[in-house]
């Protein structure tokens, strides 16, 4: 995880001591009889952080913004945005507020500027269309073009200048990478790393995890509209034990191999002269080298993998097929 | 922002919107060409009394069919069809609320159909007045504020429309039946009626109730208060039903009539959509 210039969020820390940016309790959206999207869902965003909101499609993810959005309205319990009823303050979230929907559509005959003008006059907002293209890299010529002729990236681009219109204390990003190329990311990335930098806080949904490790404080992974964990990235991979991979080529494998009496060390396996070993404390890896020269093998080559986040989110959420969200059966 | 201005803002946009879309033009053009026509029509049946006034009320029984069909296109998209893009999200993720969208799109699209079925009105009148070397101005000027009211209420009840229904080919299913219901079976009923209460079809004179049962539609409303305009007060209503007309025959239960095809359809609507999941 990048260093942030920021204080990132510590468990340890008390609720009162900090603003709440969103807080859902008891959340419960049902469709019909069968579908349960979102099932019971306590979460809570403080004021300040990139909140990356983990899960994969059909988990429930777009359906809890809807609610906090006021787009559907829950079957039980309630949410809060910046400490207004979801439901009942709407005005004052929505002032608030910015989004970038998923599943989101613009009008094809309005080019991007009139677009821009149309959300800058709704939300009474002083600033320039100029500057929000800026912001998200999109020319003025393309500006001047009507949307019907807009790549998914240049729309995508125009839908985030949307959400920053009136300079939002929330940003929610749902799934803002997609249609976007590596350059789009690595933008989206930026802004919200920038919103943050000035105090606000950013919402931002996803299931693709790479997306969210790199900036996001905390996260929260959402499967089957159930919340199967929250905490750092760090914090997870160590709850989860899924830590690193030595591998490491000796010219002869001893005898006398010690290596699984080591603490944090939890698989060794050898293959000729290569011994891996999986470690689940990021210290142990030092300690498996000189224990494998205490043994008496010369070390030729030590590699360490990482395990991936794509191993830690399926160790969450399982190799259950994703259930079908009504939100996106309805499109 | 106040109230005010959002729903003047989105009004506006969709005005706007519907002057690129030349949906106003559309609008413009038919009328005129249909009215002026039906006004010409008039000269070239032989024995019937002409007149500027027969012209006018001939241009009012086409717009009577045809303004119906022109308010509902303009305006049965205008929740539906964002609802399906999903451009209703990014809109009300803004400050508006869902109550301000619905007035706003229903100013802006009645506003769109008041000034196309004006402009269209304006150019059969100028036709109208080389025809028949004259137009009576009062009559004329008062069957192109009926014809517009109609259309405002046939904007309301696509609104209306528009806000129940969560894609477009729902919206346009409604909008036909609306359309044949309201339009063309409405003026059945009565009759239907009548055999059933009297056991033959209507004839001559009538009894009163017929007319109105006539006038509840927006269409029949709308013909009911342009009789009245064209044909001099309550004496053609009189001639109708052989007697003294009863106070339920007044002009102004017309006026109301057309008024409610507006705001009813557009409140049930409100009520709906007010609560309805927008996913």
């Amino acid at each position: 995880m990048e260093t942030l210039s920021r204080p990132t969020s510590t468990t340890g820390e008390s609720a009162e001591t900090r603003a709440i940016a969103i807080q859902t309790t008891g959340l419960t959206k049902r469709y019909g009889k069968d579908v349960l999207a979102v099932d019971d869902l306590d979460l809570t965003v403080y004021e300040g952080e990139i909140f990356g909101f983990l899960g994969p499609n059909g988990a429930g993810k777009s359906t809890t913004i809807d609610v906090i959005m006021d787009y559907v309205r829950p079957t039980d319990g309630s949410a809060t945005v910046l400490g207004y009823d979801a439901q009942d303050e709407t005005r004052e979230i929505h002032e608030r507020v910015g989004i970038l929907p998923d599943g989101y559509g613009l009008y094809d005959r309005l080019t991007g500027r009139k677009h821009l003008e149309y959300a800058i006059a709704l939300k009474q907002s002083d600033d320039t269309v100029d500057d929000l293209l800026g912001r998200v890299g999109l020319d003025a010529a393309a500006a001047d073009r009507v949307v019907g002729g807009y790549s998914k990236g240049m729309m995508q681009r125009l839908a985030l200048a949307i959400a920053l219109v009136g300079d939002p204390d929330l940003l929610i990003l749902d799934e803002p990478s997609s249609g976007l190329d590596p350059n789009g990311v690595r933008l989206v990335r930026e802004i919200a790393r920038d919103h943050a930098d000035r105090g606000k806080t950013v919402f931002f949904s996803s299931h693709i995890l790479s997306q969210v490790e790199a900036v996001c404080d905390r996260v929260a992974i959402l499967n089957r509209g159930r919340l199967v964990a929250i905490d750092s990235i760090d914090g997870l991979r160590d709850a989860l034990g899924t830590g690193s991979t030595v591998t490491l080529t000796v010219d002869a494998v001893p005898n006398s191999l010690t290596l699984e009496e080591l603490a944090g060390v939890s698989d060794v396996a050898v293959t000729g002269r290569t011994i891996r070993v999986r470690v689940d404390e990021a210290t142990a890896k030092v300690d498996v080298i000189d224990r494998i020269r205490d043994d008496g093998a010369a070390i030729l080559d030590v590699t360490i993998e990482e395990s991936s986040l794509e191993d830690l989110f399926s160790a969450y959420t399982g190799d259950a097929p994703p259930r079908v969200d009504a939100s996106e059966v309805g499109r | 922002m106040t109230l005010v201005t959002i729903w003047l803002t989105i009004a506006r946009k969709e005005f706007a919107d519907a002057l690129r879309s030349r949906m106003i033009w559309g609008i413009v053009v038919i009328i005129a060409v249909m009215t002026s026509l039906s006004a010409g029509i008039s000269l070239l049946v032989p024995d019937v009394e002409g007149g500027a006034e027969m012209a006018i009320g001939g241009a009012s029984q086409f717009a009577g069919l045809l303004v119906p069909i022109m308010a509902l296109i303009a305006a049965y998209l205008a929740i539906a069809g964002e609802r399906e893009s999903g451009s209703l999200k990014v809109i009300l993720g803004l400050p508006p609320s869902r109550g301000e969208v619905l007035l706003g799109k229903f100013l802006g699209r009645s506003g769109v159909v008041a000034i196309g079925l004006a402009l269209g009105f304006v150019v059969s009148g100028v036709v109208t007045a080389v025809l028949y070397g004259g137009l009576p101005v009062g009559a004329f000027i008062g069957t192109t504020v009926l014809t517009v009211l109609l259309g405002v209420s046939f904007v309301g009840i696509a609104i209306g429309i528009s806000a129940v229904t969560a894609t477009r080919a729902r919206a346009m299913t409604l909008a036909i039946t609306a359309y044949l219901g309201l339009t063309l079976l409405w003026d059945l009923a009565p009759n239907a009626v009548h055999l059933l209460v009297t056991g033959q079809m209507p004839g001559g004179v009538v009894p009163a109730w017929f007319l109105l049962l006539q006038g509840l539609s927006p269409t029949g409303a709308y013909n009911a208060l342009v009789q009245w305009l064209l044909l001099g007060g309550g004496t053609a209503v009189e001639a109708r039903i052989g007697g003294p007309a009863p106070s339920y025959l007044d002009p102004a239960v017309f006026l109301g009539i057309l008024l409610a095809w507006a705001a009813v359809p557009l409140l049930v609507g409100y009520l709906r959509f007010r609560r309805a999941d927008l996913s």
